[in-house]
């Protein structure tokens, strides 16, 4: 090879391979086989058909809907359903958008309020994606990728707790999350401010969280970072510093009574780290809870 | 069958990431020129390649296959940030130093990121990951040709002398 090529080379190989690196890829290839473990076998297929006749019945005959919930167990079952769901696979234009809705809430004002505002959502999702579709296609094309679906976080006797997930893909992806938590006795949507007797939560959660961050990023050496000074990043670097939680910070309350306050991917944390979650100690918070009704 | 393969496949591509994680690494970062996009780029390639490996239907163009999906994240996450640079002919002319420059050294420091994405992607992928030029195109998508073409072109700007390459393109 010519001399200039291969102190090109050399300068190429020079760049340096961050330590980040091996946790990075590890990581990706542990989730990588998750998420082929997901993919359903043919067999599961069969049964997939069958739960989705089973919603479609429910969605579609009230009848069948009244029946199943007089019937005591399966009637404890319908809580969360999908409701609906997009779907475009196209070469390098994939969507997935599934619409939960909520059933069997008496308040019906709640249930219809949430599940109108799933529908407009996952509705909304979908047209931008296929409007930004055409826009790439006029372009000369790209990759497009948005999964969007729900998870019950918490289901009990007193709380109902489902996230919702949005996963953009246009080459790397982030990640969005949106929690509703639900007071199933009450039947009373729950916000975070509404959990403590004034605004000093702000603090008392951001001061325990930063804390928390530090010491995850000295306890796994630095394989976990944040943004933040100390918490795993030389401070030079730390741009956009955490600082506090947003008063409607999302969160939800876990199947133990204690508070999980999430961010987004690249909200506090790089990228590989994905969505984060925290869980406050409900020790840290007494001073500022309500009650202890819902965490304890 | 299908997913005899794939799980064959599997252990083959954890195998291949792990060898070559920094191989893969420093292709993303040429392009994004930032540790942390690279990372991300490097992580976003290994999940997409897992959910489709079974689609890969001979394991030998595995490494090629992930070069090609390496290259297309990239590129897309350059896309979304907006900062990937089409450039045309003449545009180019005028930027590139001038034929008689004195302070060679100085040039070739920094030749390689002068050279605009399209040729410089032929150069690494042909000449420092040691790939087919029939490979590369397949990677970049085009033709063999244009390959051909576009590290000519490349060599030409980066100024070496073409006689050490006609041997490997002239039947590639």
């Amino acid at each position: 090879m010519d001399e200039k090529l291969k102190e090109l080379e050399k300068q190429y190989n020079e760049v340096s391979i961050p330590k980040e690196l091996d946790f990075v890829v590890e990581n990706a290839l542990k989730q990588g086989k998750k998420k082929r473990k997901k993919r359903a076998p043919q067999w599961l297929l069969g049964s997939a058909a069958a739960a989705m006749l089973f919603t479609a019945g429910l969605n579609v005959s009230p009848a069948m809907a009244k029946t199943l919930s007089d019937i005591p167990v399966v009637g404890s079952v319908v809580k969360v359903l999908t409701w609906t769901e997009y779907k475009v696979a196209e070469d390098s234009y994939d969507a997935d958008i599934k619409v939960p809705s909520i059933e069997n809430l008496d308040n019906k004002d709640l249930a219809n309020a949430l599940n109108e505002k799933y529908r407009s959502e996952g509705k909304a999702l979908y047209d931008d994606f296929i409007a930004e579709v055409g826009d790439l296609k006029a372009n000369g094309g790209g990759h497009l990728g948005v999964d969007s679906g729900y998870d019950v976080k918490t289901d009990n006797d007193q709380i109902l707790s489902i996230g919702r997930y949005i996963v953009n893909t246009v080459g790397s992806s982030s990640t969005v999350m949106h929690y509703d938590t639900i007071d199933k006795q009450n039947e009373i949507l729950i916000t975070l401010p509404m959990l403590f007797k004034d605004d000093h939560y702000i603090k008392t959660i951001s001061e325990n969280i930063k804390e928390q961050m530090r010491e995850q990023a000295a306890a796994s050496n630095q394989e976990k970072v944040y943004w933040l000074k100390g918490a795993g990043i030389p401070d030079e670097e730390v741009s956009d510093e955490f600082t506090a939680v947003k008063a409607d910070q999302q969160f939800y309350i876990s199947d133990k009574g204690k508070l999980v306050i999430s961010f987004d991917k690249y909200e506090v944390a790089p990228g590989y780290m994905g969505v984060v979650e925290f869980e406050i100690p409900t020790d840290v918070l007494k001073n500022d809870l309500v009650s202890s009704t819902y965490i304890h | 069958m299908k997913t005899r393969n794939a799980f064959q496949h599997e252990e083959v591509f954890v195998q291949l990431i792990r060898e070559q994680k920094e191989r893969f690494y420093l292709l993303a970062y040429n392009y994004t020129k930032n540790e942390q996009d690279a990372l991300d780029v490097v992580q976003d390639s290994i999940q997409k390649a897992m959910l489709s490996l079974d689609r890969l239907e001979n394991v030998e163009y595995m490494r090629s296959w992930f070069y090609k999906i390496v290259v297309r994240t990239a590129i897309d996450f350059l896309r979304k940030h907006k900062r990937l640079q089409v450039t045309d002919d003449d545009t180019l002319q005028y930027l590139t130093p001038a034929q008689e420059d004195v302070y060679e050294n100085v040039d070739l420091e920094h030749a390689l990121d002068e050279l605009p994405i399209m040729y410089r992607e032929v150069v690494i992928l042909h000449y420092f990951e040691d790939l087919k030029l029939a490979d590369v195109a397949n990677i970049l998508n085009i033709k063999l040709s244009t390959a051909k073409s576009r590290l000519y072109k490349a060599l030409k700007l980066l100024k070496i002398q073409l006689q050490d390459v006609k041997g490997e393109t002239a039947h590639g």
